[in-house]
């Protein structure tokens, strides 16, 4: 390749998704290997891991990119993208956290920072639906699903 | 913990409104702290609509008509009953929990080949009603018009009848004992393996595989379509046509039974609680007993002898022994 | 092939009792309001209302269950479309094209194509089923794993037309859905990639996973806007708007009929069903459609081709559950349990010897199709209200919705923790241009595709040699790739040729 003027950008996060794709699959594949040898227990995931990690091999390049001189790569901005990270910090700890705070109390709480993340910035308002939306929900489901689950409060 | 379990429950049935209202008993209000004073949860290791869900399904008002209280479904099907098995298990052992199950031979396999974290002592059997056989069947226009002519083309060439089967189950222990009586080696043979009795007996009916063996009862439906070679039991069941394995094995062949449901409750409430299990126990047999039920469950084909606590936990042993000899067989790779 | 005695029978069946039909529009209702809610699935809806038809007669029962069946097919299409949630598996290629319509501020239309789809779809599986219910059956058994390791084949084509931006992404994303579908129990019996999780042993939970990767990774997307669609003026809720798209579907006959035939062939196979027919469907109508480049960008078609046929499996799977007794899912599991309280067994002697029966259950869905139509008009314009709420609240409430559904469908932890794992893969993986509709159509086909696979090696002596052998002894088998094969050089002679003349057209331009 010739060399052209410019800096190359890494894009940091495509090629975190593609590590945790290879790890996976490395698991995956390392693991049914272990389990048995049998061909009929590699018939589909031996050739399906080798063509993924190609594929991989393939993408891996498209992470890094030339950016010539002067040009400006479009970003969005970091408060945006830590909002998304917040929203999903918190969603991830309301499901796990569900099972032992109760759902009621899991729930109320995830709306209402949810709520906030989102910019709704009325309390009254906030607190108001988050509560009357949680008992509907919990009242609804509730009804319908034949398994108890935790709940605090309500 | 106990008093939340309960309000949800009666939640559910408020609102699930005329279900439980045509269900629940006037009986209810009766007998005030008194075992059972709330509904029971029974817990069926399976997916609606399979066997053990219908059986508990059917079953339920009847019993419920005994405790006055009435019986809730909970079905926690996945891993071959792994996660009912142990669901249920994890439950309070007060006798507000019970399952239904086909204990053997899924709990021997869940400890056998699943490393579960229990054991057979930690269940109780109150009563096994349904006792399942492998039969081997083949498609009802197929060219093996018996078990001699399937042993014949085994003896000639292991791998020259397709077999449908189910891995880690009793029909795999039956198949093995037969084959190494036979002096056929197992190891030769073309097994084609499926994730269900249901999808075993559907490739058995349509000619997709040579043979099957799976539980016979399931088979029932299909009767039609299939013809049944052997059955592995030492009387005739269902009225299934062909060899018994002990017509081509001698009077003391061994096999495994299929399946064998019915009712248990954790051991530890036996001990616990002794008399809440006989009151348990005295309604479970009552309702077995009734000719009512006994009528009603064989018009929907499913099981309702009265074996007891003894005969059912002694039998359960026995095939969970039997399991464990041909455990290489089962984790074999 | 349609007994007149039975056909005039069932007539009587139908009209001397006001009974059958009184739970006709309550069975609906059920049917809608459950189908539309995340995780609850058309099993568990019929599950919990089979106890009241203990105490109704024979014929009401079924009527009011498979009311219940065929609205909650429907009713999976109305969060697909508004939300980008699969409530069920059935509904997953209703996304692809629903929800791109919603967002443009097609809503309106699109719930009405999908409706009148739907609804068109089971009125032909129907028909088709009065016509073909034996012959059916008699072809379901014999489907062996080459046949099926066939239809799955064809399914996975699919993955190669969702990754039209960059082939190599698409595959990738495809590939890695394959591979985590087999996780598990293989049907050979060994236990793969649990990392010792038990609820892992059957697999990645399919339901909680699409919620996931579709939905969940949109709405974090979404944080930075402000309602569903930007454009004020195309939030409105319209009637009319509703009525224009079923217009449009009707005006889509071959695109219906062939999603029916799909439905029906596809939903008559026990264990395959609506889940795998929706993308049979979609797959086919994309390849061969003049306007195939935008497909996936809100294309009403894509969303006729879905709903047509799954709401078609469900003739196909009562086909296969009457006439062998075989249920081929969880709702024909439910409807056999109907038949066994009434001490009926279904199977070949019940469908020889009680047709008018058959016929009865046959004109009470043609009349539950209908119905729905009108029912179900008011469901989607009240559903339609859900563009109108300012993203700020829907992001937060739709995720516990999806959370709320995904441990619904087991009642375990397992749900919620395979759906924020889902999420966040699925945020990462729209964010640099990976389909992740071909990771949930390789989730979806994956077991499918390795069992099959795994039986056809097992049948053919794990050899080579063998599978040659016994692929020659199955011509279905071979039949379906021939038409595989011919519907995907003829798609490909076509779109050639429609470049040529395009490419004329322009030069007569200059």
């Amino acid at each position: 390749m010739e060399s052209k003027p410019g800096r190359i950008v890494v894009m940091w996060g495509h090629l975190a998704l593609l590590a945790v794709i290879t790890v996976v699959v490395v698991y995956y594949w390392m693991d049914t290997r272990a389990v048995s040898m049998q061909t009929v227990n590699l018939l589909l995931v031996q050739p399906a891991s080798i063509f993924a990690l190609l594929l991989v091999l393939c993408i891996l390049p498209q992470c890094f990119r030339r950016v010539s001189e002067g040009e400006e790569i479009e970003k969005e901005s970091l408060s945006e993208l830590g909002r998304v990270f917040a929203l999903m910090a918190v969603f991830i700890t309301f499901a796990l956290s569900m099972q032992y705070v109760g759902f009621d109390v899991a729930t109320f709480a995830f709306m209402v920072i949810g709520l906030f993340l989102c910019g709704e910035r009325n309390w009254f308002l906030n607190i108001g639906f988050s509560a009357v939306f949680t008992s509907l929900l919990i009242w609804g489901y509730g009804a319908i699903i034949p398994f108890p689950f935790p709940l605090t409060i309500l | 913990m106990t008093n939340r379990f309960s309000r949800r429950d009666m939640l559910r049935f408020a609102s699930v409104g005329a279900a439980a209202a045509t269900v629940a008993s006037p009986a209810i209000l009766r007998a005030q702290g008194s075992y059972p004073d709330r509904p029971i949860n029974v817990v069926v290791p399976f997916d609606t609509g399979g066997y053990n869900d219908r059986l508990a399904r059917a079953f339920a008002p009847m019993l419920q008509a005994e405790l006055g209280q009435p019986l809730n479904i909970i079905n926690r099907g996945g891993a071959g009953a792994l996660l009912g098995h142990t669901y249920f298990l994890q439950q309070p052992d007060d006798g507000y929990t019970i399952c239904a199950s086909s204990f053997g031979p899924y709990v021997p396999l869940n400890i056998l080949t699943q490393d579960a974290d229990f054991s057979i002592d930690d269940f109780h059997m109150i009563n096994l009603p349904s006792q399942d056989y492998t039969l081997m069947a083949t498609e009802a226009g197929s060219d093996l018009e018996s078990i001699d002519d399937v042993l014949a083309r085994l003896h000639d060439d292991p791998s020259s009848v397709s077999i449908g089967i189910q891995p880690a189950s009793a029909d795999l222990v039956n198949l093995t004992i037969l084959m190494e009586a036979e002096g056929i080696d197992p190891d030769a043979l073309a097994l084609v393996t499926y994730d269900g009795g249901g999808p075993t007996r559907n490739a058995a009916a349509g000619g997709v595989v040579d043979v099957a063996l799976v539980g016979g009862e399931g088979f029932l439906p299909l009767a039609d379509e299939i013809r049944p070679l052997l059955t592995f039991s030492d009387t005739r069941r269902d009225g299934w046509e062909g060899a018994l394995i002990t017509d081509v094995l001698g009077a003391d062949a061994p096999f495994v039974s299929g399946s064998q449901r019915g009712w248990a409750v954790h051991s530890s409430f036996v001990e616990q609680h002794p008399d809440r299990y006989q009151i348990l126990l005295d309604a479970i047999e009552t309702a077995s007993k009734n000719p009512d039920n006994i009528a009603s469950l064989e018009e929907q084909q499913l099981a309702t002898t009265w074996f007891g606590p003894e005969a059912s936990n002694e039998q359960l042993r026995q095939t969970a022994a039997l399991m464990e000899q041909y455990l290489d067989l089962l984790t074999d790779d | 092939m349609v007994d007149l005695n039975s056909l005039a029978g069932a007539f009587t069946l139908l009209t001397s009792s006001y009974q059958a039909w009184i739970w006709l529009i309550p069975g609906l209702m059920i049917g809608l309001f459950f189908g539309a809610m995340p995780g609850i699935s058309i099993t568990m809806a019929m599950a919990i209302f089979l106890p009241m038809t203990l105490y109704m007669d024979f014929l009401p029962a079924i009527i009011f269950l498979t009311a219940i069946y065929t609205a909650a097919g429907f009713g999976g299409s109305v969060p697909a479309v508004l939300m980008n949630i699969p409530g069920t598996t059935s509904a997953v290629a209703t996304t692809f094209d629903g929800y791109p319509m919603a967002r443009s501020g097609r809503h309106n239309e699109a719930l009405g194509t999908a409706l009148a789809a739907s609804v068109f779809g089971t009125l032909v599986s129907y028909t088709l089923l009065m016509f073909l219910i034996a012959p059916v059956s008699r072809v379901v058994l014999r489907l062996g794993p080459l046949e099926l390791f066939a239809v799955a084949v064809w399914g996975m084509m699919l993955i190669g037309s969702l990754a039209s931006k960059s082939m190599l992404r698409g595959l990738l994303a495809g590939t890695f859905g394959v591979l985590l579908g087999t996780v598990g129990f293989s049907s050979a019996g060994h236990i793969r990639g649990t990392m010792g999780v038990q609820w892992l042993f059957d697999g990645v939970p399919v339901i909680p996973a699409m919620m996931g990767l579709l939905a969940a990774s949109q709405l974090l997307g979404l944080i930075n806007t402000k309602y569903l669609i930007e454009d004020e003026a195309s939030r409105q809720i319209s009637f009319r708007k509703i009525i224009d798209g079923m217009r449009g579907s009707f005006r889509q006959p071959f695109i219906i009929g062939r999603g029916a035939v799909i439905g029906v062939l596809v939903g008559a196979i026990p264990g395959v069903g609506s889940s795998i027919s929706n993308l049979l469907s979609y797959a086919e109508t994309k390849r061969n459609a003049p306007d195939s480049d935008t497909f996936g960008t809100g294309n009403p078609k894509g969303v006729i081709a879905a709903e047509s046929a799954n709401s078609s499996s469900e003739g196909g799977a009562m086909a296969t559950m009457l006439a062998l007794g075989i249920p081929g899912g969880g709702a024909t599991a439910i409807l056999l349990a109907a038949f066994a309280i009434n001490n009926i067994v279904g199977g070949p002697s019940f469908i020889a010897n009680q047709m008018d029966v058959v016929y009865a259950i046959i004109f009470a869905n043609f009349a539950q199709a209908i119905l729905l139509l009108i029912v179900g008009l008011g469901f989607v314009y009240i559903a339609g209200y859900v563009v109108r709420v300012p993203l700020r609240f829907l992001i937060p409430s739709v995720l516990v919705v999806a959370t709320f559904g995904s441990f619904a469908i087991e009642g375990t932890a397992a749900g919620p923790i395979t759906l924020v794992v889902f999420s966040v893969l699925g945020w990462a993986m729209v964010r640099y241009q990976y389909p992740v509709a071909a990771t949930v159509v390789g989730l979806l086909l994956g077991r499918m595709l390795e069992n099959e696979l795994a039986r056809t090696f097992q049948i053919g002596r794990q050899s080579i040699q063998g599978i040659f052998d016994y692929a020659l002894t199955r011509p279905g088998a071979l039949a379906i790739f021939g038409l595989m094969v011919l519907s995907i050089a003829a798609s490909a002679y076509a779109k050639h040729r429609r470049r040529k003349l395009g490419r004329t057209i322009l030069a007569g331009d200059e």
